[in-house]
């Protein structure tokens, strides 16, 4: 997977607050990419840079490879913070400048508006909108001219449940259909659901990055139990790739190195003489990780 | 160029106060001619005697100047129109999307300065043929009608200065009202007072090379124009200073511009 997005090096500060430090990553094409950081760590910021909205003060980026930005931008489809719409145009109007600026996209413009559910709104004014009706007509508007990248900032603000669910869902889709998609969210259940990719800001600092399995299954727990705990737990001692183990009532929590794979530990087991009557792959949840990391 | 305009359009073919603003000045400009040529600043008598001094002033070729005189007022319909439409884009963070949709900082800001020279064309032609229909009524004739032709290129520079001024504003401050209200105090005091500071200070009158006075200069009011020449207490500045001037101001207010949008965040 060649990368859509390189970013290098990023600093930004607002007067003394220093809104990012030295920030590098990639974005391979195909994923689903997960910007992730409490409210103030620089996520918009991040994505306010790399959209040309906001200058960086050191560090540069590229898309796909080094195109013109603004050529790249014409095939993104993004939304950044908020819904930005003239007021006094129906949906439908505004959304012809949307794609008189992209010049692309001006005969999608009923379908995108079903697909975010406002076409019988089209004619509406933006200033009548509900705010989740705003949100969905700048996810519209992003989904114009069907762009390869989707970038989306806090995309389920102000959305109802079933808005929320609906906006996974089309991710989902457009990401199998091979839109590489960039999202920014304080909502780690989001994150989590719908993601491949993360990296985690903190006050400005990138935590760390890369793909959602790896960075989260190097800390994965296994559970495991036998009839009998102490010989068990005398065997696990001796597997090489167990770092810790710990005993919580008749259950045996490992900690183990990323190569370790609950097979492993399974014919290890067995091939002690011991049979497990219990094992399970415990999976950190993406909010105690995040928690973890944050809170450091 | 033409693209550039072409989504400016979008943006303002359905925007009700662009239409009402436009409408006030082309409709306005007219009537008020109407009422200075049919005697309403006149000394002396009632609404039928007195003297009508500007009563001339609608023939050629001194119709230019008049009309111009006037339009420097009527422009200020479109210097509003021009900050609210330009703030318009922060308050609705357009700015922003226009970027995000792929237009380039430089490309938002030369479809701001297109519409305003667009905008000062139009308001040239309009005061051209305005001047035409007062002329060829008043003179009877349409000889005379060249001779100070050159007017109706004052009044565009005069245009270009307002709404350039408007422009780097509205660009400046981001707010509609505060540019507005910082507008028009600049334009009918500020620059009064700072003129007139200037003028008795220095021995020359460099207050009336301010932005906005040295393309008003061009335009004088009528009878004063014709006072001064007959106490010759000109000052002595002509007209080709007074018009480089103003076209150095629009440059200014492009450069400055220019590098507003350029180096700050959106």
């Amino acid at each position: 997977m060649s990368s859509i997005l390189s970013i290098q090096h990023i600093s930004k500060s607002y007067g003394p607050i220093q809104a990012l430090k030295d920030v590098s990553f990639d974005v391979p094409e195909g994923c689903v990419f997960g910007i992730l950081g409490p409210n103030g760590s620089g996520k918009t910021t991040m994505l306010g840079i790399v959209l040309d909205v906001l200058l960086a003060d050191v560090g540069n980026y590229s898309w796909y490879g080094g195109m013109e930005h603004s050529t790249a931008r014409k095939q993104i489809g993004a939304l950044l913070e908020t819904p930005n719409f003239y007021h006094y145009l129906s949906a439908f109007d505004n959304l012809e400048i949307n794609a008189a600026i992209k010049q692309r996209g001006h005969d999608d413009r009923d379908q995108v508006l079903k697909q975010v559910g406002l076409y019988e709104r089209k004619d509406s004014k933006f200033q009548t909108f509900s705010l989740g009706m705003k949100q969905r007509l700048a996810i519209g508007a992003a989904l114009l001219g069907n762009p390869k990248i989707l970038v989306l900032d806090e995309p389920t603000n102000g959305l109802d449940p079933a808005g929320i669910a609906e906006i996974r869902e089309l991710i989902r889709q457009l990401n199998k259909q091979g839109i590489t998609i960039i999202i920014a969210s304080h909502m780690l259940d989001e994150i989590e659901k719908v993601c491949t990719h993360v990296a985690i800001l903190k006050k400005g600092t990138l935590l760390l990055h890369g793909p959602v399995d790896e960075v989260l299954l190097s800390e994965d727990q296994v559970e495991v139990r036998a009839d009998n705990t102490a010989q068990l737990q005398q065997a696990l001692e001796a597997m090489p790739g167990i770092k810790k183990i710990k005993l919580n009532d008749n259950t045996l929590q490992l900690t183990c190195d990323a190569t370790v794979t609950t097979a492993q530990v399974n014919a290890y087991c067995t091939g002690m003489g011991i049979t497990l009557s219990h094992l399970l792959l415990r999976k950190k949840s993406l909010e105690t990780k995040f928690m973890e990391l944050t809170n450091q | 160029m033409k693209e550039l305009l072409a989504i400016e359009w979008l943006k303002i073919k359905r925007y009700r106060t662009f239409w009402i603003l436009a409408g006030l000045f082309l409709l306005l400009m007219p009537l008020w001619n109407i009422e200075v040529a049919n005697g309403m600043l006149k000394f002396g008598g009632n609404a039928k005697g007195g003297l009508n001094f500007l009563s001339t002033a609608y023939s050629f070729p001194e119709v230019w100047g008049n009309l111009g005189f006037w339009g420097s007022i009527f422009i200020m319909f479109l210097s509003i129109l021009v900050i609210i439409l330009t703030t318009n884009e922060y308050a609705y963070r357009t700015n922003r999307q226009n970027i995000i949709d792929g237009m380039k900082r430089i490309e938002f800001f030369h479809a701001k300065v297109a519409l305003v020279l667009l905008l000062s064309v139009l308001a040239t032609v309009y005061l051209f043929v305005l001047g035409l229909a007062f002329g060829g009524v008043n003179s009877g004739s349409l000889s005379g009608l060249f001779s100070q032709f050159q007017q109706v290129g004052y009044f565009f520079l005069l245009s270009l200065d307002y709404l350039g001024f408007a422009l780097f504003l509205a660009l400046w401050i981001r707010r509609s009202g505060l540019a507005i209200g910082l507008f028009l105090l600049y334009s009918m005091i500020i620059e009064n007072i700072a003129r007139g500071l200037l003028n008795s200070m220095m021995d020359k009158p460099f207050g009336n090379f301010l932005p906005l006075q040295a393309s008003d200069e061009l335009l004088p009011f009528p009878l004063m124009q014709m006072a001064k020449t007959m106490m010759g207490s000109g000052t002595g500045i002509n007209m080709t200073t007074y018009a480089t001037i103003t076209v150095a101001w629009c440059a200014v207010y492009y450069f400055a511009g220019r590098m507003l949008l350029l180096r700050n965040d959106w």
